[in-house]
């Protein structure tokens, strides 16, 4: 029978928990990834106990709110740099992890789970339920969007009657606002955008609408007793943005000082742009309040 | 750094050691061994190129002739006769041989070969023979594998003027790990290091991907993803696999299949022609052999016409005052063989339902491999997809060889400035792997389609109070008890502190890495420590070499369920 047993050193234990320390450690030929350090297997428990191992979002380099289509093709970009076939051996761990992640999130009920597990709120808002502020589109991508400034809006209807499809009145908030990105043909969105008689409907560029629209909405403001509370949005949504922008970027920075150490690789327009929603969210935790207050309020057909 | 105290390592041939340590020296070419014909492909820096013999054929027969004192394969010998091949001195169809049991079928429905395959039934290989001047001169399909590859390895060095030393090869999809290391002990033999080793279909789904590539569909954007279905029936084997892919990446969703090919459908006609050929040529004389050449020969060439007529005559005189003389039609053809055209069926309808994707979904219906051109067997393809039009935009034949040499092109690290190379194979698992526990059953650590490399932990505990030790025996295959699978090793865990049955938790963890290397690693923890009471073992798979029947049935008379284990149910 094929079985040799080499005896190494027997007084050391392998030192934590684990197979996967085993895995890397005692195989110096296999040429494992000492750079991988930062990812571990499988196992739920290795997930529970370590706080510095990534969660599967960043992983993938996704927001947490991405649909499946996003999720696939961050993940084949990632296999294509890294699966061992490209990477060689080295691949090996880190491809484990894309797996893993890739497994959970693509199937609706683990993702759910992981994302309780995680305490991460998933915002189902945007794409596919434009009832909580956030246009979607039609047709293909398009450089510009149309915004409605709720501030400047005296609620006159004008936009809304011309263009059925792509605005919308907001009856809680008195002011209209965008429902469907180019609903109508370009022609009736001319005409109700020049009919605005505070011109309050502007065109952005698209990469800035979903902060404009994040902006826009109201958001709870913290009460002291009976003092205060209510709801604010910014005076000038346009001066906001470009702070809130700023300070993300500021952001991005800084993590990006933090995770030099274990990312070794550059990452690809995409995944950078992918990481900024992601920390975007981390930073609309003021906007989770709202959620969970308007959830327990309207119950479950939010869902 | 913590060094554990054993490391156990099979002393097999293919240790992944070996592999990783020649970080891709040169290319890789494709070789794609067919039941009955092979074919060698390149990357040859802007496109696959099939390489030729000395008699400018791209595709060879898979056979190797022993008749002269050396032996000689399909590719540099020449058959003066079709016949000659079938005079019981040559060795064919090994791909069906090799790593089989005399107890398995396929080994038993090869007795009707001209040269000699004897069985004793009881487990271990078959004893296989070709007659050499009037004597059987016993080999293995190993041997004769190797034989046949140091052929094409020379020839392939003398056209591209360098040696050759990895080769990427395509393998069935129902092979067994077991299976596996005879093909890779083969290539080993002939100087060769397998570097991948690709189920046939997915080679294709990598051609596929680079057509796509290429035809321009990707540039529609990000909602390009386009799935197909490859279904590969050659003389041997045939498998189904579903693949979705988009800018070059193909990831297999699903694979299927079984050992039925064209062998069996010649076998099923030969028998619907002389319907007493079993009993006569058992014998294996000298005029049986050349009757059965002969009754061979005529019914390959009957169902090669009746691919583009309706009906043939069957016109042979077979010696010994045995006349065929007989009409045969399509019909009477496919009724024959009724039964291996449903199970071509059954499979397509597997891989559907195990990768949920439904009809509609499919994009593209790929038919390759030798048995494509049958009519059969292109209608129950396109009936299942409700008429839907065959994918026409690569060679039947060439098609998985020229997956394969693209494969050996990636994995080689070559890089193409025109990106036709920016290409990716996501594989999966064609069989569960699991161990033995909760009595008789297997429990399957990494199932199915699995997509790799692929690493799974399971939890299990012992069944008798104050157990010590236990056996992982490892299986692979999909059957929920032990005997319905193949045994790929085993390993004993000792020093379990001793407790009451339930308490000591025994890890397995099973790894298999992109070129397919399965690692199964045990670790023992008592509730509430992290720390593994004893040091983990990690063994390499497979570890067993013949006879596993009877390894299964020794360690069941030896210890039997004394060491055994349970899963532990998942905590929720």
């Amino acid at each position: 029978m094929s079985i040799t047993l080499v005896p190494a050193c027997l007084q050391s234990l392998p030192k934590p928990s684990d197979f996967h320390g085993h895995l890397k450690s005692n195989n110096p030929n296999r040429r494992w990834n000492q750079k991988c350090n930062g990812i571990r297997c499988c196992s739920s428990r290795a997930w529970n106990n370590s706080t510095t191992e990534k969660n599967y979002y960043e992983l993938l380099g996704v927001s947490v709110d991405s649909n499946a289509q996003e999720i696939k093709e961050a993940y084949r970009k990632l296999q294509k740099k890294h699966h061992p076939d490209i990477a060689g051996q080295e691949g090996h761990e880190y491809t484990l992890m894309l797996n893993k992640a890739y497994g959970v999130l693509m199937k609706e009920d683990l993702r759910r789970d992981y994302d309780k597990s995680i305490g991460q709120m998933r915002l189902q808002f945007g794409r596919n339920n434009s009832s909580l502020g956030y246009s979607s589109w039609k047709g293909p991508f398009r450089p510009q969007a149309l915004f409605v400034d709720g501030n400047a809006c005296i609620g006159c209807r004008e936009c809304v009657h011309h263009a059925s499809n792509t605005f919308i009145m907001d009856e809680a908030f008195g002011s209209a606002r965008v429902k469907l990105q180019y609903g109508d043909d370009d022609q009736n969105i001319e005409v109700s955008v020049d009919s605005c008689p505070v011109n309050c409907i502007h065109w952005v560029d698209a990469e800035e609408l979903p902060v404009l629209e994040f902006l826009i909405q109201p958001q709870p403001k913290k009460g002291y007793g009976v003092f205060g509370g209510g709801w604010e949005r910014p005076a000038n949504v346009f001066t906001a943005a470009k702070s809130f922008n700023k300070q993300l970027k500021q952001q991005e920075a800084t993590d990006f000082h933090q995770r030099k150490g274990r990312v070794v690789e550059e990452e690809t327009p995409a995944q950078a742009e992918a990481r900024a929603n992601a920390s975007m969210n981390i930073k609309m935790g003021k906007f989770l309040e709202l959620w969970t207050w308007m959830k327990e309020a309207l119950g479950e057909n939010l869902k | 750094m913590a060094e554990p105290a054993y490391t156990v390592a099979s002393d097999g041939e293919t240790t992944g050691d070996e592999k990783s340590s020649f970080t891709f020296p040169e290319m890789a070419i494709g070789i794609d061994i067919g039941t009955s014909q092979c074919s060698v492909a390149v990357w040859n820096g802007s496109q696959v190129e099939l390489l030729r013999n000395t008699r400018n054929q791209k595709m060879m027969r898979s056979y190797v002739t022993f008749k002269d004192d050396i032996p000689s394969g399909g590719v540099s010998s020449q058959l003066s006769h079709e016949q000659e091949m079938l005079s019981g001195a040559a060795i064919f169809n090994m791909k069906r041989l090799i790593g089989r049991v005399d107890t398995d079928p396929v080994v038993h429905a090869s007795k009707n070969l001209p040269f000699l395959v004897q069985t004793l039934d009881i487990g271990v290989r078959p004893f296989i023979a070709a007659l050499v001047n009037n004597v059987w001169r016993s080999t293995t399909p190993e041997e004769v594998l190797a034989i046949f590859l140091v052929e094409l390895r020379a020839m392939a060095e003398t056209q591209l003027k360098r040696p050759i030393r990895n080769v990427v090869l395509t393998i069935p999809v129902s092979f067994s790990r077991f299976q596996v290391t005879r093909i890779e002990r083969a290539c080993a033999m002939a100087g060769l290091h397998v570097l991948r080793l690709m189920p046939e279909p997915t080679a294709v789904a990598l051609l596929y991907a680079q057509q796509q590539q290429q035809s321009g569909h990707e540039n529609m954007g990000s909602g390009s993803e386009r799935i197909a279905l490859i279904f590969n029936m050659g003389a041997g084997y045939c498998d189904v696999a579903l693949t979705a892919t988009a800018g070059g990446v193909s990831q297999i969703k699903a694979l299927a299949g079984n050992t039925i090919g064209g062998e069996d459908l010649l076998q099923n006609m030969m028998q619907h022609l002389l319907p007493d050929s079993e009993n006569l040529f058992s014998r294996h004389g000298i005029n049986e052999i050349k009757s059965m050449g002969i009754l061979r020969v005529a019914t390959q060439d009957a169902i090669h016409k009746l691919s583009s007529q309706t009906s043939v005559q069957i016109d042979v005189d077979l010696g010994n005052g045995l006349k065929i003389c007989k009409v045969v039609d399509q019909h009477e053809f496919e009724e024959v063989n009724r039964e291996v055209f449903e199970k071509c069926e059954r499979l397509v309808h597997q891989c559907l339902r195990d990768a949920k994707i439904e009809i509609e979904d499919v994009s593209d219906v790929i038919t390759v491999g030798g048995c494509s051109y049958i009519p059969k067997v292109k209608n129950l393809v396109t009936s299942i997809f409700k008429g839907k039009e065959l994918y026409n935009g690569m060679n039947p034949l060439e098609a998985a060889v020229s997956g394969a040499a693209l494969e050996g092109a990636v994995a080689s690290g070559v890089s193409d400035p025109f990106g036709t190379l920016d290409l990716l194979t996501i594989q999966a698992t064609p069989l569960a792997i699991g161990i033995r526990a909760d009595g008789n059953n297997v429990v399957p650590v990494i199932p199915r389609n699995t997509t790799m490399p692929a690493r799974r932990e399971m939890t299990f505990t012992t069944v008798h109070d104050n157990q010590t030790e236990s056996l992982i025996v490892v299986y692979e295959g999909e059957g929920k008890k032990v005997d319905e699978n193949h045994l790929l090793g085993y390993f004993k865990i000792m020093g379990i502190p001793v407790a009451p049955k339930g308490v000591p938790e025994i890890d397995v963890c099973m790894d298999i890495d992109a070129s397919n290397v399965l690692r199964v690693l045990a670790g023992v923890r008592m509730p509430g420590s992290p720390k593994p009471i004893i040091p983990v073992m990690e063994v390499r798979m497979p570890t067993v070499d013949d006879g596993h029947g009877w390894c299964a049935e020794a360690l069941n008379k030896t210890y039997g369920s004394t060491l055994d284990l349970v899963m532990v149910q998942p905590k929720v």
